[in-house]
C-alpha cells in the first residue's frame, strides 16, 4: 500500500475511462456515453462493513443523483496509510441506446491518516456541485479529524441506528448541528412514512377537530431504534405544542415480542395507534384500522430521500434540539 | 380549534390529496380506460390518495360496481405504462370505485349521483369534496353541468370543482357560450380546463430553465432571438377518427389549444411568483398580445394542409379523404402551420412558427429557438461556420433540451463545426416521471391551477385562431397537398422562405 496519493493521477486516470469508454461506443452511431453530475459523495465506511453491498447501494443512488462517488475504506491503525483505486459505473437506461457512466474512486485509510483525508478529496470533488458526506461509522463523529472532513461537505449523513448510547449519540449529533454542520440522520429518515401516515390522518377534517383533545403521546421502540423513538415523540410533542396543545411524552422500550416501534396518542374522543406488523404499518384512529405497505427500508432508500435534500431540514434541527434537551435539560 | 394539520412536513411528506370522490362523466370511455384510471392508480401505488378516496364512474352502459371493477382492472393492466402492477394496492383502490348507469339528460341521474355521493362521504368519510371530470363529448359539458347544479350538487359541505377536456368551444362565440354555462353552477376558480400537453414534465422544465436560471433569460428577446420553430408532428394518420377529426382539423385540435400554450409558455413574461394566479395571468398577457391577423396577412402567413395517399415504409397508406367516415371532398386541414408575432417590447418582430400535422415523417413535439448569429464573421473556412445557435426544448418522445453551437474541429487550421451539447430528462435522471394525467389530476384534487387553462386563456385563443378558420372555410383548397410520410406542403416552406428561414428536420 502506498503512503501517499495524487489527486492529479487519479483525475488523469478518470479522463482517460471517460475517453476509453467513449472509444467503445464509437461503433454504434447513435451510442455515446452521457456523462451526468449532480454532486460529489464521499462515503465513509468500515473496512468490515459490507463492502459489495455498500457499491450496489452506491450504484442504485446515481440514476437518480449522478455523482462522483469517493468511497473511503477505513482500516484503523496507527500507522499513515492511504491508497486508491478508479473506476466507472455504467448503465444504459431502458429503452436508451446511450449508457451514462458514473465514477467511482475508491480509498484506503488508516485512522492516523485520516488528518490527511480532506487534502487528497478535496481536490477529487467535483468543482461548483455540492459534496455530501455519508458517514456510515458512528465513531467517526468522535474523531479528532471529524470537523475537518465535515468542513468539506455540504451536508453530513449519519446513522444512529443501533447506537450503544442512545443519549449520548442524540446529544453529539446535536452538538455536531450546532456548530454549524447541515446533518441528516437515517433514523430520521426511517422515521417519514410514519410521521406521513400520522399526518395524513389529521387530513381527516373530524380527526383534525378533536386534535386539541390529546393530552398523551407514548412511544416505545425496539433497542435499535432508541433515538428513532426518541425523535418521533419529540416531533409530535413539538408540533402539537405549535397548535398549542400542551402533552405528557412517554418514550420507553418496546415489550419483548411486541412490535419494533408503537406511536400512540390518547386524550379524549380520540385515540391514534400507529404500530409496525412485518411489513405493514396498521394505523387505528377511534377503534377503526387501516393498513399499508412499510418494508423495511434499505440503505438505497434512506440515501435517496436524504441525498434530494441538500439544505436545511428545520423540523429536524428543531426535533433533534428538543431531543437532546430531553436527555441533557441542562446542556445548552 | 387548530386549522391546520401540524403534522404536515413538505419538505419530506410527498403532496397528498385530501379526502375525496371524482366522478367521472364518459366512465366507459377511452380516456377514462386509458388515461384517467391507470393515472389514478398510480397516485394510488404511489400512495398519493387518501385512504377515503373514491370514484364513480358514470356511463350509459349498464354495470355493476363489480363489473365496472373488472373493467377499470383490465385497463389498469393493458395501459399503465411502467408501473408494477400490485395486487394489494389495486385492491384497496377498487374498494373505492363505483358506477351508476344512466343518461345525462335524465334528471333522475343526477338525484341518484346525489344519494350515491351522500353515501360514500359517510362510510368513507370524504368529507363532502367531489371533482366533476368531464370525460364526455364536449357538446355534453353545459347540460352536466346543469343537471348537477338542479341537483344542488354544485356545492355542499366541501369543495366542488369541474374539469373539462378541450375543445373549449369550437369558436370564440361558442367558448364564451359555454363558460356561462358553466358558470351558472361553478365559479371560475373552481373550472379546471385541462390541457395535457402542460402537465408534461418538460412544458413545466421551460418553467424552471427559464425563471430558474439567470443566464437565459437576458437573452430571451428581440435582440438575440432570431425566430422560433416550435412543431408539433404526428407520423399517424386520424386512426379511426376520421369522422370527429373531419370536424376539428389540426388548426383547432391543436394549435388552439396545445401549441399556443406552449407558445405562451415559452415566451410570457416572468411572473412574480409561482402561485396559479400570477403564472396564469403572464400565460394570458402573452395569448392577447398575440397579434391578430387580416385575411390578407392570413393569406400570406398561414398554411393549411392535407395528406394524401404515400407508401411508407413498403405499406401503402391511405390519404385522409380515404380515410373511412372522411368525406372524399373534405377540405379539413390535417396539417397546420401559422406566423405569430407577439406585439410585446421583448418580442416585437420575432416570427414564432407553429406547425402540427398528421402522417409527418415522425413523432415529435419540440420548440427550437433560433438565435441571431455572431455580429462579425470571422471563420468563415469550415462547412459549419455559419450555423446558428439552436436551443432545442424537446416534448415529445425523449425529454429534453439541446444547445447547438459552434466548436473548433480538431487539427490544426481553424476550421469550425456545430455540436450539440444534449440533456436528457429521462436519463439524465432515471427516476420515472408522472404522466401528464397524474400531474393534472393531483393538481386539481389539491386545487392547483397552474397548469390548467383559464376561460380568459381559452378566448385569447380563439380571438387568434378563429379568422384564420373563417379565411380557410372560405377558401377551396386543392387538397390534398401534401404526400403522407413528408413534411407537409411547398407552401409551408414558401411562407418560412419569405423571411429567410427554414423548418427544421427535428
Amino acid at each position: 500500500m502506498s503512503t501517499t496519493i495524487s489527486p492529479d493521477r487519479i483525475l488523469k486516470e478518470l479522463a482517460e475511462l471517460w475517453v476509453t469508454t467513449s472509444k467503445e461506443g464509437a461503433g454504434d452511431a447513435a451510442a455515446g456515453v452521457l456523462r451526468a453530475c449532480s454532486m460529489t459523495l464521499v462515503v465513509l465506511a468500515e473496512e468490515s462493513d459490507d463492502l459489495q453491498a455498500l457499491g450496489e447501494t452506491v450504484a442504485a443512488l446515481m440514476p437518480e443523483h449522478p455523482a462522483r462517488a469517493i468511497v473511503v475504506k477505513l482500516i484503523g491503525g496507527q500507522e499513515r496509510a492511504l491508497s486508491e483505486r478508479v473506476y466507472q459505473q455504467c448503465w444504459m437506461p431502458f429503452g436508451q441506446r446511450r449508457q451514462i457512466c458514473c465514477e467511482q474512486i475508491e480509498l484506503t485509510a488508516s485512522d492516523a491518516s485520516l488528518e490527511d483525508l480532506p487534502s487528497v478529496v478535496l481536490p477529487l470533488t467535483v468543482p461548483d456541485l455540492p459534496v455530501i458526506l455519508w458517514c456510515r461509522t458512528s465513531r467517526i463523529l468522535s474523531m479528532p479529524g471529524f470537523y475537518r472532513i465535515a468542513a468539506m461537505a455540504r451536508k453530513v449523513i449519519v446513522d444512529s441506528y443501533g447506537a450503544a448510547d442512545p443519549e449520548a449519540a442524540t446529544l453529539r449529533m446535536s452538538v455536531v448541528s450546532r456548530s454549524g454542520v447541515l446533518l441528516g440522520d437515517l433514523s430520521w429518515t426511517r422515521l417519514t412514512r410514519w410521521r406521513e401516515m400520522l399526518s395524513q390522518v389529521f387530513e381527516n377534517q373530524e380527526y383534525l377537530a378533536r386534535l386539541q383533545n390529546i393530552r398523551k403521546v407514548r412511544v416505545g421502540a425496539e433497542e435499535g431504534l432508541a433515538v428513532a423513538a426518541r425523535l418521533m415523540g419529540v416531533w409530535i410533542r413539538n408540533a402539537l405544542s405549535a397548535a398549542g396543545i400542551q402533552t405528557e411524552l412517554e418514550v420507553t422500550p418496546a415489550a419483548p415480542g411486541g412490535p419494533s416501534l408503537r406511536v400512540e396518542l390518547s386524550g379524549e374522543g380520540i385515540g391514534v395507534e400507529l404500530v409496525r406488523e412485518e411489513d405493514r404499518l396498521v394505523i387505528t384512529v377511534n377503534g377503526l384500522s387501516n393498513c399499508t405497505n412499510l418494508s423495511r427500508p434499505t440503505d438505497y432508500l434512506l440515501m435517496r430521500e436524504e441525498l434530494a435534500i441538500v439544505r436545511h431540514d428545520p423540523v429536524f434541527d428543531r426535533t433533534l434540539e428538543s431531543a437532546a434537551a430531553l436527555v441533557y435539560p441542562s446542556d445548552k | 380549534m387548530p386549522i391546520q394539520n401540524p403534522f404536515q412536513d413538505p419538505l419530506r411528506f410527498e403532496r397528498r390529496v385530501p379526502e375525496c370522490v371524482v366522478v367521472i362523466f364518459g366512465a366507459n370511455g377511452d380516456l377514462t380506460k386509458r388515461k384517467l384510471v391507470p393515472a389514478l392508480y398510480r397516485l394510488a401505488y404511489d400512495r398519493r390518495l387518501s385512504a377515503g378516496f373514491a370514484v364513480v364512474g358514470i356511463s350509459r352502459t349498464a354495470m355493476s360496481d363489480d363489473e365496472f371493477r373488472e373493467k377499470m382492472l383490465d385497463s389498469v393492466k393493458r395501459f399503465s405504462e411502467d408501473t408494477k402492477f400490485d395486487s394489494d394496492v389495486w385492491d384497496a383502490f377498487a374498494g373505492g370505485l363505483f358506477y351508476i348507469a344512466g343518461d345525462i339528460g335524465d334528471k333522475d341521474l343526477y338525484e341518484r349521483l346525489a344519494k350515491r355521493l351522500a353515501e360514500i362521504e359517510t362510510s368513507r368519510r370524504t368529507g363532502g369534496n367531489v371533482m366533476f371530470y368531464l370525460s364526455t363529448q364536449p357538446s355534453q359539458y353545459a347540460s352536466i353541468s346543469s343537471g348537477l347544479g338542479s341537483a344542488g350538487l354544485g356545492k355542499g359541505d366541501g369543495w366542488r370543482r369541474l374539469v373539462v377536456e378541450k375543445p373549449f368551444g369550437h369558436n370564440l362565440e361558442s367558448a364564451r357560450e359555454l363558460s356561462d354555462r358553466l358558470h351558472e353552477v361553478f365559479a371560475e376558480s373552481d373550472v379546471y380546463r385541462i390541457d395535457h400537453y402542460l402537465g408534461k414534465e418538460t412544458v413545466q422544465n421551460i418553467l424552471a430553465f427559464r425563471f430558474g436560471n439567470g443566464i437565459f433569460e437576458p437573452l430571451w428577446n428581440r435582440r438575440y432571438v432570431n425566430h422560433v420553430q416550435i412543431t408539433a408532428a404526428e407520423s399517424i394518420g386520424v386512426e379511426g377518427r376520421g369522422a370527429y377529426y373531419q370536424e376539428a382539423g389540426a388548426l383547432a385540435d391543436m394549435i388552439q389549444n396545445h401549441l399556443l400554450q406552449v407558445m405562451a409558455t415559452i415566451a410570457m413574461e416572468p411572473s412574480a411568483s409561482f402561485r396559479a394566479t400570477s403564472v396564469r395571468d403572464e400565460r394570458s398577457k402573452l395569448l392577447r398580445s398575440i397579434r391578430s391577423m387580416t385575411p390578407d396577412e392570413i393569406r400570406q402567413n398561414t398554411v393549411p394542409g392535407q395528406y394524401g395517399p404515400a407508401r411508407i415504409g413498403g405499406q401503402e397508406v391511405p390519404g385522409f379523404r380515404q380515410e373511412p367516415g372522411v368525406d372524399p371532398g373534405s377540405q379539413t386541414d390535417t396539417y397546420a402551420a401559422a406566423t405569430f408575432f407577439v406585439d410585446n417590447w421583448r418580442w416585437a418582430g420575432v416570427p414564432f412558427y407553429v406547425r402540427t400535422g398528421k402522417r409527418l415523417p415522425k413523432r415529435v413535439t419540440e420548440i427550437a429557438i433560433q438565435f441571431n448569429q455572431a455580429p462579425l464573421r470571422i471563420f468563415e473556412n469550415g462547412d459549419g461556420a455559419s450555423a446558428p445557435n439552436l436551443l432545442i426544448v424537446r416534448i415529445q418522445p425523449e425529454e429534453g433540451i439541446s444547445l447547438k453551437f459552434l466548436s473548433k474541429t480538431p487539427g490544426s487550421g481553424m476550421k469550425l463545426r456545430p455540436v450539440s451539447m444534449d440533456f436528457n430528462y429521462g436519463s439524465s435522471f432515471g427516476e420515472r416521471s408522472p404522466s401528464a394525467y397524474e400531474t393534472l389530476l393531483l393538481d386539481a384534487i389539491i386545487g392547483d391551477a397552474t397548469l390548467y387553462t383559464r376561460q380568459d386563456m381559452v378566448e385569447a385563443s380563439w380571438t387568434v385562431v378563429e379568422p384564420i378558420q373563417e379565411v380557410w372555410r372560405n377558401t377551396k383548397y386543392n387538397f390534398s397537398n401534401y404526400a403522407a410520410g413528408t413534411w407537409g406542403p411547398a407552401a409551408s416552406d414558401d411562407m418560412l422562405a419569405q423571411r429567410g428561414h427554414v423548418w427544421r428536420k427535428p
